[in-house]
C-alpha cells in the first residue's frame, strides 16, 4: 500500500521529467532556423531551481543530473559539463533551502541569479582552458538575462498551475516528521 | 536549522554527500571524455538523438505545421499584395525561363562539338527536417535519413537552391547537418565574376563573412558566391549566395537558401573520385606486363625500372 504523500511525490516527480520534456520538445521544434536571433531563457534550469527553493524532496539529485545529461546530448553541448554545474548549483540552493523559507521572494531572485551567473562563468571558464569553441559573450550574457528575468514567470506558473508552495511550518512528511 | 530526523540524518547526511560527490565526479569524468575522445562520444550522441527523436516524431510534424500554419495565417492579410507581386515576379522569370532555355541548348550544342565530358551528374536523397538543435549557439538541424539511407559524414546539403550545409554526425535513422551559419562552419568558395577562392566562415549570424580573400577589391556586393570544390569538401558550382557589405564594413554573404523555411533538404551524394597520387602508377600499370628480355627500344627500357621502383615506394 503506497502512502497518499508517497505516491504525491512520485507523481511529481513524473510532472518534472515530463516538463522538461515538454520544454525540449518546444526547443527541438524547427520553426525559425535563421541564425541571429535572440537567445531564449534556459527553461528547464530555472525550473529545477524554483523547485528545489520550494519542494527539494520533489526533484532529487539523480533526476536532476539525468535530466541535465541528457539534454546536454540532445542540445549539443559539451556533455555532462553544463549537468555538473546544474547539480552543483542546485545542491548549493538545496542546503539554502531551509533558511530561504522565510526570505522575500526579491532575495530569493537575488541569490539563484547570483548562482546562474557563478555558473556560467565556471562553464565559460571550464570551457576556456579546455580551449573548446565557445559561443560570443553577448550572446551568452542574453541567454542568462533571459533566464534570470523567466524565474518568477517560472515560480509563479509553478506554484499556480502545479500547486509547488514553499512549506509552511506544520507540514509532515510520511513518517509525520516536520519537513 | 529545527529539523528532527532522528538517529536517520546521521547516516543519510554523509551517505548524500557521496551520492552528489560522485555523480558531479561521473558528470565530469563524461565531459573530460568527451574532450579526449571526441569522436566515440559524439558517436554516443548521434546513437542517443537517433533513438529519442524519431519516437516523438508523430508530434513534431504536426506541432511544427500548426505553428507554420498560424504564421501563414498572420500573413494572410496580405494576400492580396503578395499575389500582385508574385504575379509581376511570374512574369519576369518567364522571361528569364526562355533565355535560360535557349541558353542550355546553346551550352549543349557547344559541348557536343568540343566532344567535353563534364563530371557525373549528381544525385541525391531528400530528407525532412526533424529538428533544429534547440540550442541558441548552434546552427544545425537534424534530418529523417541516416545510414540505412546510405548517408555518409561530410555530404553537402541544399535546399531546392543554395547550399545549406553538410553532414556530420549520421545516426542509424538520423543525421544532423551543420548549417553554413553555425560558428564551426568553414567552406571554401569562389566568388564568381572575379574567381577568388575565399572561405566561408560561419559566426553565429544570419549573414556570414568571407575571410582569406585575396583582394578584396575586386570583390563588390552582388556578386554570385558558389562552393568552389577545394579540398575535395563539397562538390563545386553549388550556389551558395550573394556577397554583401555588413554593416561592420566586413564582406559578407547573404545566403541563398531560405533559412527560415528549411522543411525539405537534399543531401548530395558525392561520388569519390579517383585519386591521382601517384603520377609513375598513372602513366603506366604498377604491375608489368612481362617485359621482353630483348629490350625492343633500347629507350623504353631504361625508362621502366625507376617507374616501378616509384610505384613500390
Amino acid at each position: 500500500m503506497v502512502d497518499p504523500i508517497t505516491s504525491r511525490r512520485w507523481l511529481y516527480r513524473g510532472l518534472f521529467l515530463l516538463i522538461s520534456a515538454l520544454v525540449a520538445f518546444f526547443q527541438l521544434l524547427p520553426l525559425d532556423l535563421s541564425a541571429g536571433r535572440w537567445p531564449g531563457p534556459d527553461i528547464m534550469v530555472a525550473l529545477t531551481f524554483a523547485w528545489v527553493l520550494r519542494r527539494p524532496d520533489f526533484v532529487p539529485v539523480l533526476l536532476i543530473g539525468l535530466v541535465f545529461l541528457v539534454s546536454d546530448l540532445l542540445f549539443l553541448r559539451p556533455p555532462g559539463l553544463w549537468a555538473g554545474l546544474v547539480v552543483l548549483g542546485a545542491e548549493f540552493l538545496r542546503s539554502r533551502e531551509p533558511q530561504s523559507r522565510d526570505l522575500p521572494f526579491l532575495v530569493e531572485w537575488a541569490m539563484v541569479s547570483g548562482v546562474l551567473i557563478a555558473m556560467i562563468l565556471a562553464s565559460r571558464l571550464i570551457q576556456f582552458v579546455f580551449v573548446i569553441n565557445q559561443p560570443s559573450f553577448g550572446l551568452v550574457t542574453l541567454h542568462l538575462a533571459a533566464t534570470i528575468l523567466s524565474y518568477p514567470i517560472v515560480v509563479a506558473v509553478s506554484s499556480m498551475v502545479f500547486g509547488i508552495r514553499k512549506i509552511v511550518p506544520g507540514e509532515v512528511d510520511q513518517l509525520g516528521h516536520s519537513l | 536549522m529545527a529539523k528532527d530526523r532522528g538517529s536517520s540524518d546521521v547516516y543519510v547526511r554523509p551517505l548524500r554527500r557521496i551520492l552528489i560527490g560522485g555523480m558531479v565526479l561521473f558528470l565530469f569524468a563524461i565531459f573530460l571524455l568527451w574532450r579526449i575522445d571526441s569522436p566515440r562520444v559524439e558517436r554516443l550522441r548521434a546513437a542517443l538523438v537517433d533513438q529519442i527523436v524519431p519516437s516523438f516524431d508523430w508530434a513534431l510534424l504536426p506541432v511544427t505545421k500548426v505553428a507554420g500554419m498560424i504564421e501563414g495565417f498572420q500573413s494572410y492579410t496580405r494576400i492580396f499584395e503578395q499575389n500582385q507581386e508574385l504575379r509581376r515576379e511570374l512574369q519576369q522569370m518567364k522571361a528569364w525561363k526562355e533565355a535560360a532555355l535557349q541558353l542550355e541548348q546553346k551550352n549543349a550544342k557547344l559541348l557536343d562539338l568540343n566532344n567535353v565530358r563534364l563530371d557525373p551528374k549528381y544525385t541525391f536523397v531528400t530528407g525532412v527536417v526533424l529538428t533544429d538543435s534547440g540550442s541558441p549557439f548552434r546552427q544545425s538541424v537534424l534530418l529523417n535519413v541516416g545510414e540505412r539511407d546510405g548517408i555518409v559524414d561530410g555530404w553537402a546539403t541544399m535546399d531546392g537552391i543554395g547550399l545549406v550545409g553538410r553532414i556530420s554526425g549520421v545516426g542509424k535513422n538520423t543525421s544532423r547537418v551543420i548549417l553554413l551559419t553555425d560558428s564551426n562552419s568553414r567552406i571554401p568558395v569562389s566568388i564568381q565574376p572575379s574567381g577568388q577562392k575565399a572561405m566561408l566562415v560561419g559566426d553565429n549570424t544570419a549573414a556570414p563573412p568571407i575571410e582569406f580573400l585575396e583582394s578584396p577589391e575586386l570583390v563588390r556586393p552582388g556578386d554570385r558566391v558558389v562552393s568552389s570544390g577545394d579540398g575535395g569538401v563539397f562538390p563545386s558550382g553549388m550556389l551558395v549566395g550573394q556577397v554583401a557589405m555588413g554593416t561592420d564594413r566586413r564582406l559578407r554573404i547573404r545566403l541563398a537558401a531560405d533559412y527560415g523555411r528549411l522543411e525539405f533538404l537534399r543531401v548530395i551524394r558525392s561520388h569519390s573520385s579517383e585519386k591521382i597520387t601517384d603520377p609513375g602508377a598513372l602513366l603506366t600499370p604498377s604491375t608489368l606486363p612481362i617485359l621482353p628480355t630483348v629490350p625492343i627500344m633500347p629507350g623504353l627500357a631504361e625508362s621502366v625500372p625507376p617507374v616501378e621502383g616509384a610505384a613500390d615506394g
